[in-house]
């Protein structure tokens, strides 16, 4: 996981979990560890910004899409809220999210409250399903 | 201009696997193209092509999912460039089963031999990052060793002590390097899967 403004609360309720935390220092680091851990035997979840999934492109390509890794990825969408609510987004890291992803071809669904909850499972569901990585991308999702 | 190498490459690889046994080894650049040559173990991983610069943080995640045998990381410098940062990660984590051994030629030399900063002292990056003594287990140990000698005489302990271990040692290579191989990775991450007991 690498803390960012939208996913602060969550590091904070998994620091005091159960669930084994590691904080790389980027997220190309967070995605070839999250690889090795599946390899493994176990399964993590890769939290990052949207802006650290744009640096860790090559890491992406090479640890989950070519070798069909499932990576499971909670992104948090920065920018998402700023245009929601109809000001200019702050930079060009909401516009090009989703664009992101699917040209990656990988299959995301919007996590922006409780109501979306089901599409964790739905993501956890198809990254299993298809050996590829999926994600959730968050917007507000964990504001209080 | 560089640091005098001081140790053939593939009579380290020899060394290594005369000691070797039920270790993971994860490998990438241009010990792909010669570990191989020495050993074709189930347990052997090649890492070229994975993502660069981050083989070591794949060999992280593999330690910290399989604490009962060790992972070995056949890395390069110019590689560890690449994510400077993991250095920091590997000692926050600190697996005790890890032991990077960063090869040392002071080039990018899979890509042409274009040379490195010439005066980067990774053993010292590493100490600073926190992997000497530092931390989870306070068992982590920087080293630097220049000689096959002193290299065959660590490796008992090496292999045996808990770690993390992280250890410089400066290369050359003599030996004309074998083709690369860039294919199948999803049959490389299924047959390591395979070997260490999963579907």
């Amino acid at each position: 996981m690498i803390p960012d403004g939208e996913s602060r609360l969550l590091y904070d309720a998994v620091r005091s979990s159960a669930l084994a935390l590691i904080t790389p220092c980027r997220e190309g680091e967070a995605i070839a560890i999250a690889a090795g851990l599946w390899t493994g035997g176990c399964k993590p979840l890769v939290v990052l910004q949207n802006t650290g999934l744009m640096e860790a492109g090559d890491a992406l390509r090479g640890c989950g899409l070519g070798p069909r890794v499932p990576l499971r990825l909670m992104v948090g969408w920065r920018g998402y809220g700023g245009a929601t609510a109809g000001r200019a987004p702050i930079d060009s890291a909401y516009t090009y999210t989703e664009p992101l992803l699917a040209a990656w071809g990988i299959p995301c669904w919007r996590l922006m409250g409780d109501e979306d909850l089901p599409a964790l499972a739905t993501m956890d569901r198809t990254a299993e399903e298809t050996s590829l990585p999926a994600a959730v991308v968050t917007g507000w999702a964990f504001r209080p | 201009m560089g640091v005098p190498a001081v140790i053939e490459r593939m009579d380290l690889f020899r060394a290594l696997a005369a000691r070797r046994t039920d270790e993971i080894v994860v490998m990438t650049m241009t010990a792909t193209l010669q570990w191989p040559l020495v050993s074709r173990h189930e347990l052997d991983f090649d890492f070229l092509a994975f993502g660069m610069g981050h083989a070591g943080d794949f060999g992280l995640g593999l330690a910290l999912a399989r604490p009962e045998r060790k992972t070995i990381v056949l890395k390069g410098d110019g590689g560890l460039l690449m994510s400077l940062g993991s250095l920091v990660t590997w000692a926050a984590c600190a697996p005790g089963n890890l032991l990077v051994l960063l090869l040392e030629n002071r080039s990018y030399e899979l890509t042409g031999g274009q040379p490195l900063p010439p005066r980067v002292d990774f053993a010292a990056l590493a100490r600073a990052a926190g992997l000497a003594g530092g931390g989870a287990t306070g068992t982590g140990k920087v080293e630097r060793i220049e000689t096959l000698a002193r290299f065959a005489d660590a490796l008992p302990r090496l292999l045996a002590e808990d770690g993390p271990h992280f250890v410089v040692l400066p290369v050359t290579t003599r030996e004309a390097l074998p083709p690369v191989n860039h294919s199948d990775h999803a049959g490389r991450i299924r047959t390591l899967r395979r070997a260490l007991g999963m579907a």
